[in-house]
């Protein structure tokens, strides 16, 4: 048989439009199909948060418009004494500027993945498909998500800011030219990033990297204002910070102004600045998406190899298993555990570390507390000053409520390590979990190596924190081990209600760690964990505050108390589990 | 006679409306490779997963080494081994890790267990990489860490799915020969393959699988006899056996 003579071969087609237009349409394939095949429920959620998605653009629409025409009335420009027109006129210079910084930094990890990472590459580039279309493609399969998000803010935004100034007709459709094409252009360069870093570092490497740098700097972000406040900065943005942004927006020579003012420029029927700032606009992201596209496809086929092409791993020290057989009381008493126990501790601790994916989920809780360790540091754990004396007895009440509340924080520290560590115990193994399976490893011990995973660095961190707030607060030697006791048996019990949830709802098909959780199960752990969180170190607390307000010995709070308390947290702590145990005999048997 | 050290009775796996594994019984016996053969989605994979704990019949029983799998999975799973078709490692972890954790899990003596580590790594080749992660392996590597870590406890049964994907000339041959002295030691070893002349150079009886049943079991000569038509290599009875007509339309096409 000789195909290339057969009638059913036509001659490849080098052109490259067609060739991008069929790879887009086979991704649109694909997500209609899963759509298609998906559950009934799956589906129902799905269009109910398309629906809620054009709500909530319709609403930024409608606010924008509200906001705008306020500000425009002679009535606020008379109360109060300024015309903001200058700060409206720079709103599509910041929005289009975002735009494109927020494409810039959003493409590159997507684009990492679409490239480097996805399964489809080796089928892709073994047809006759140019690869300048698989590479616009992958381009555009890329950035169109985070496009869609931003535009979702971005559109209603400027669309609203035109019909409340009155824009001409043109205004409209170019909103939309530009929004795309400085897309293109900023993730085109992020191609160009992306092509540099993977010629450093393997593909997957800069994955993990990436994905661990991702979420310190969302931790970070999210907590800096906390923290700042704190320290007695003010972060807020001033007037004189406002003024350097709107000095920025104004700055003629930053092509990336060029957009916005381009627009205002059309909008207010100034045709020729405006043609020419927008013509300029659309050239310059041209010739930046082209030269991107240009350099990256010649850069991407190193890429490609480098992946195939595997770097070893050389592990120079030796690993923490290997020094386990040395020394150490911890090791000792580790070796009272069954050897499979022990085992899958290890291996567990081994693996959590070496991930960068996961050590990412996991430093998170380490920075909460350690920041918040800073804020009692400051306060000195002492009630903040009021405006007159108050009684002494109150604050003595008041001292007691904090120096709990702090035990309480350092629960609140381990909850968020359990959640991630207990929730997706079992989810953690992955397709690997065939090893476990097949092995002769007892459920209960399972289970009990499982819980110690999740658990001993919990408490760990729990203790620590703990320990540093006792020290800071100088709060009584009895108070600090009553509290030592509450943590103890109280991260016990959520160790217990999480790791049980993670049972229900084990994931064993992932491929990105974030994936491990996500479902209902997950979900209902999370928020039962949370309940129990306050109802179970309540029953250590109450009976002292009890003991108090009815005038009893202190020492009968503390003996109900930890009665009360212990009982009902080891309750937490086994029963959960006994209810999943033959979940877990199930669990990988398809 | 030999020790039945694989048994399976009436064995049934469905999965909603389709029968993926239907009625299978075939006993493996101590000191014998048994070639498992049939096409793609014939229900081989599945028949494997049942012998080794990772599916649940949907009825009929499974025993290794006089164990039921269902109700005694402790000791069957501490005398059997198994290799999957795709060898899904813990990546992360060293071969040395690897293997010390898998020794773990199977109770192995400790001191014991170094010394059997260093042995796999030098048999399989892998002492130079005993220190690297086992993402940076090969398929091959994985592979051949795949199988020194099913060897790790010695055990009597071994199970294997597809062993000679992606392997090497030297690896694939490497491979055949611990199968075979595992057997000669009295081991009962299983494997699945579609390579014919492995199975018909390696295994002393074959089992060959079609749309869920077992069409045909025994040794090269008792398959023979089976076959009508008269067909004396492997290939030809299998394919007379599972259905030759549709390759030979296939041909036909390709002319």
């Amino acid at each position: 048989m000789n195909l290339t003579n057969s009638s059913l071969m036509r001659p490849p087609d080098a052109r490259v439009l067609p060739a991008v237009l069929k790879l887009l349409f086979l991704r649109i394939r694909i997500s209609y199909n899963s759509f298609r095949h998906a559950k009934l429920r799956t589906k129902i959620r799905n269009i109910v948060l398309w629906g809620l998605i054009l709500g909530f653009a319709y609403f930024i629409l409608s606010v924008s418009r509200w906001l705008l025409s306020i500000v425009h009335s002679p009535e606020f420009v008379q109360s109060a004494g300024i015309d903001l027109g200058g700060i409206l006129a720079s709103i599509p210079t910041l929005t289009l500027t975002t735009l494109f910084i927020m494409t810039l930094l959003t493409s590159f990890g997507v684009l990492l993945q679409a490239l480097y990472l996805s399964g489809d590459m080796d089928f892709l580039l073994a047809t006759p498909v140019p690869i300048r279309a698989v590479f616009i493609a992958k381009l555009f399969q890329a950035v169109l998500p985070n496009f869609a998000l931003f535009s979702l803010f971005g559109i209603p935004i400027l669309f609203g800011l035109g019909i409340s100034n009155g824009y001409n007709i043109s205004y409209y459709p170019l909103v939309i030219l530009l929004m795309i094409f400085l897309a293109l252009a900023a993730s085109g360069l992020s191609s160009l990033l992306v092509m540099l870093v993977v010629r450093v570092l393997p593909p997957r490497r800069a994955a993990e990297i990436l994905g661990f740098m991702g979420a310190m700097l969302g931790l970070l972000c999210s907590q800096l204002g906390n923290f700042a406040n704190s320290f007695g900065r003010d972060f807020n943005i001033s007037g004189t910070r406002l003024a350097g942004i709107l000095f920025l927006s104004n700055v003629r020579w930053l092509p990336l102004n060029w957009a916005g003012q381009g627009l205002v420029a059309l909008g207010e029927g100034q045709w020729l600045s405006g043609s020419l700032l927008l013509g300029a606009t659309l050239g310059f992201a041209m010739v930046v998406f082209l030269f991107a596209l240009i350099t990256a496809e010649r850069w991407y086929y190193s890429g490609w190899a480098r992946m195939q092409v595997v770097a070893r791993k050389k592990m120079t020290r030796p690993s923490q298993t290997n020094k386990a057989n040395t020394n150490g009381i911890g090791l000792r008493l580790a070796r009272l555990l069954p050897q499979p126990v022990l085992a899958i501790v290890q291996k567990d601790f081994l693996t959590l570390r070496r991930d960068l994916r996961n050590l990412s989920q996991l430093v998170s809780p380490v920075i909460f507390g350690a920041l918040y360790t800073l804020f009692l540091l400051r306060g000195n754990g002492e009630p903040p000053g009021g405006r007159g004396a108050a009684p002494s007895w109150f604050m003595d009440s008041f001292r007691t409520v904090l120096a709990y509340g702090n035990i309480g924080m350092s629960l609140f520290v381990g909850w968020m390590l359990l959640s991630r560590l207990a929730g997706m115990g079992f989810s953690h193994e992955g397709r690997n979990y065939w090893m476990l399976k097949v092995s002769p490893v007892r459920v209960w011990h399972l289970l009990a190596s499982k819980f110690l995973v999740a658990y001993v660095p919990a408490l760990s961190l729990g203790l620590v924190f703990l320990t540093i707030i006792s020290v800071v607060q100088r709060l009584p030697l009895l108070v600090f081990v009553y509290g030592l006791v509450a943590t103890i048996m109280c991260l016990a019990g959520m160790t217990g209600i999480l790791l049980s949830f993670g049972v229900a709802g084990a994931n064993f098909t992932w491929e990105d760690p974030r994936r491990m959780s996500g479902g209902a199960m997950g979900c209902l752990g999370q928020i039962v964990s949370m309940l129990y969180l306050p109802i179970s170190f309540g029953l250590f607390v109450a009976p002292l505050g009890l003991a108090n307000v009815l005038k009893f010995p202190i020492s009968y709070g503390y003996g109900i108390g930890l009665i009360l308390g212990c009982a009902v947290t080891a309750g937490f702590a086994i029963v959960p589990l006994w209810l999943v145990r033959k979940r877990v005999e199930q669990l990988g048997t398809g | 006679m030999p020790e039945i050290l694989i048994e399976t009775r009436d064995l049934i796996k469905r999965y909603g409306d389709k029968v993926a594994v239907n009625n299978v019984s075939f006993n493996v016996y101590g000191g014998e490779v048994f070639g498992f053969l049939g096409p793609n989605g014939a229900g081989k994979t599945t028949t494997i997963k049942m012998i080794v704990g990772l599916l649940q019949p949907t009825s009929g029983a499974v025993k290794v080494a006089g164990y039921d799998v269902q109700t005694q999975p402790i000791l069957a799973k501490a005398a059997c081994g198994y290799v999957p078709d795709t060898p899904n490692l813990y990546a992360k972890l060293t071969g040395r890790e690897l293997f010390r954790f898998v020794g773990d899990l199977y109770n192995l003596d400790r001191t014991q267990v170094a010394h059997r580590i260093d042995e796999l790594l030098r048999m399989f080749d892998l002492a130079r990489a005993a220190d690297d992660t086992v993402d940076s392996y090969s398929h091959g590597m994985q592979q051949k860490a795949s199988l020194a870590a099913a060897l790790m406890h010695d055990p009597r049964v071994l199970v294997l799915d597809e062993p000679t994907v992606g392997l090497d000339p030297k690896s694939a041959r490497l491979i055949k020969d611990i199968l075979r002295q595992l057997a000669d030691r009295g081991a009962a070893v299983m494997l699945s393959t579609h390579i014919l002349e492995i199975a018909e150079r390696m295994c002393d009886r074959i089992g060959i699988i079609n749309q869920g049943q077992l069409i045909a079991q025994g040794s090269m000569d008792e398959l023979r006899a089976l076959d009508k038509t008269g067909q004396t290599s492997l290939e030809d009875i299998f394919l007379d056996l599972t259905g030759g007509a549709e390759e030979t339309e296939i041909a036909e096409f390709l002319k």
